[in-house]
């Protein structure tokens, strides 16, 4: 018993701390945009979206002024650095599964990978 | 009265369908289904193990169920950590609170088998009397643990009366030792591995069809 467990844990452990040779190498942080924090890729494509009002994400356009890409502020901001996350999983992921809930074509809602990738292209 | 096959199906069936209350079209996708499907018959199975056996034989069926939660618990988290390799994120620093939960979960129910296999027993605990104190204690401790881990990660469970229901249905299960039969061993209403897994099985798969390919 004793020692089935410990290899079940080392295995998980071993899992977390490093990249499983068949998962994408991108699937992992680094510093992508500017600032010293290293983040998971995102991927966005416009032409996925182009259903949604602009303003919905670009809040920064309500005033005129186009900004610089979201990442840009929102990773080095220190006021909303702390709520990436939070703040974009709230706008991205929950709208995808409202989506999905009313049966309508959506983006990922869950697997994390269908987002956190590089896309490359905007 | 309740029969030994009647608690391993209404609790399987009551699990999964408590999930399809609301939201029944909203998944992760077909990998991303399959690993909570397993998560939720661990939960289930976990449910069941909480109602008292008798002292008599069925007491294996409880050890033997047990070790099938423990099992399905991991194969819940390595399938997720396997197929995609963000969520190892989400066992590092900064991870979501319910994420630790859910290890924890893991942990202590890894522990409360350990201790409670038969020739290790003797060392862990004085008495019989100390050894069902504790293990009572800790498997209520892995019931509330899980139910966090579940319910905060939000997602099949997605509306508030689900959530509700599904706190009810583990508390139910977590006092089952003392509202069945207090200061006694209850009726022989331990679940019968193979219907647990044929019916759980049942359940998994129709959890992952349904959310994935709905009209
Ligand atoms: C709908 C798309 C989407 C899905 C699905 C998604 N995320 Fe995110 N996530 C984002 C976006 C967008 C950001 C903010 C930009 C960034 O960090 O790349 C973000 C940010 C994060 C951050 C903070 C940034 C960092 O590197 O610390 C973490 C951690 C994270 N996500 C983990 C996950 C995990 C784990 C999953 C799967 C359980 C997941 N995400 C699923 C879109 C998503
Ligand atoms: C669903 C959210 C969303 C919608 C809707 C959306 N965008 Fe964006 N947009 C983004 C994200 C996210 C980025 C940053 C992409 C990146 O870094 O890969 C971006 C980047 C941009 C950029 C380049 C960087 C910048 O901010 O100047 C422009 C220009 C832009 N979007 C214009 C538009 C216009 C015009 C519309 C409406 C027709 C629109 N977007 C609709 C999310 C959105
Ligand atoms: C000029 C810097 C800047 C840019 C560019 C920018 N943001 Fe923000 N964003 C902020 C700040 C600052 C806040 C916090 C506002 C507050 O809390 O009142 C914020 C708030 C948010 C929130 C939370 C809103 C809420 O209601 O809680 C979301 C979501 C968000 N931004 C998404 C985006 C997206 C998506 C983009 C790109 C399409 C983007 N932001 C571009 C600075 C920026
Ligand atoms: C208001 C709703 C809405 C918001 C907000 C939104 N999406 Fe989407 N997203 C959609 C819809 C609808 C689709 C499906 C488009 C299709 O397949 O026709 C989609 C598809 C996607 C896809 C898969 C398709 C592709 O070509 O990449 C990704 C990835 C994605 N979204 C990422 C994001 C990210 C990242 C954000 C936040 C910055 C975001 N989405 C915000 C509605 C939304």
């Amino acid at each position: 018993m004793k020692p089935v467990l410990a290899t079940l844990f080392l295995a998980g452990l071993a899992m977390v701390l490093f990249r499983m040779p068949w998962t994408d190498p991108e699937a992992s942080r680094s510093v992508r945009f500017p600032g010293e924090e290293p983040v998971l890729a995102m991927t966005f494509h416009h032409n996925a979206h182009f259903t949604v009002a602009c303003a919905t994400c670009h809040h920064e356009f309500v005033d005129g002024t186009t900004g610089p890409p979201c990442i840009n502020c929102h990773v080095t901001d220190p006021t909303v650095a702390h709520r990436l996350e939070t703040q974009f999983h709230t706008l991205c992921r929950d709208c995808h599964a409202e989506l999905a809930s009313d049966g309508e074509t959506s983006g990922p809602t869950r697997r994390c990978i269908a987002c956190h990738l590089p896309d490359n292209a905007f | 009265m309740m029969t030994a096959r009647f608690l391993p199906v209404a609790m399987v069936v009551t699990v999964f369908a408590l999930t399809f209350l609301a939201t029944f079209r909203l998944g992760g996708g077909w990998v991303w289904d399959i690993g909570n499907g397993l998560g939720f018959l661990a939960v289930a199975g976990l449910a069941i193990q909480m109602f008292p056996a008798a002292r008599t034989g069925i007491r294996q069926r409880h050890e033997l169920l047990g070790y099938w939660v423990l099992a399905l618990a991991f194969a819940h988290g390595f399938w997720l950590l396997a197929v995609d390799g963000v969520v190892r994120f989400y066992l590092m620093p900064g991870a979501p609170f319910y994420m630790w939960a859910g290890l924890v979960a893991l942990i202590v129910l890894s522990a409360l088998a350990l201790m409670s296999h038969m020739p290790e027993r003797r060392h862990w605990h004085k008495s019989r009397a100390a050894f069902r104190r504790l293990h009572r204690a800790l498997s209520v401790g892995v019931i509330a643990a899980t139910g966090l881990h579940v319910t905060l990660s939000g997602f099949y469970l997605s509306r508030g009366y689900q959530v509700a229901l599904f706190v009810l249905l583990l508390g139910t299960a977590a006092l089952a030792p003392w509202w069945m039969a207090p200061g006694r061993p209850a009726r022989a209403l331990q679940a019968p591995v193979a219907v647990f897994l044929s019916c759980g099985g049942l359940a998994g798969v129709l959890f992952v069809l349904i959310r994935n390919a709905a009209p």
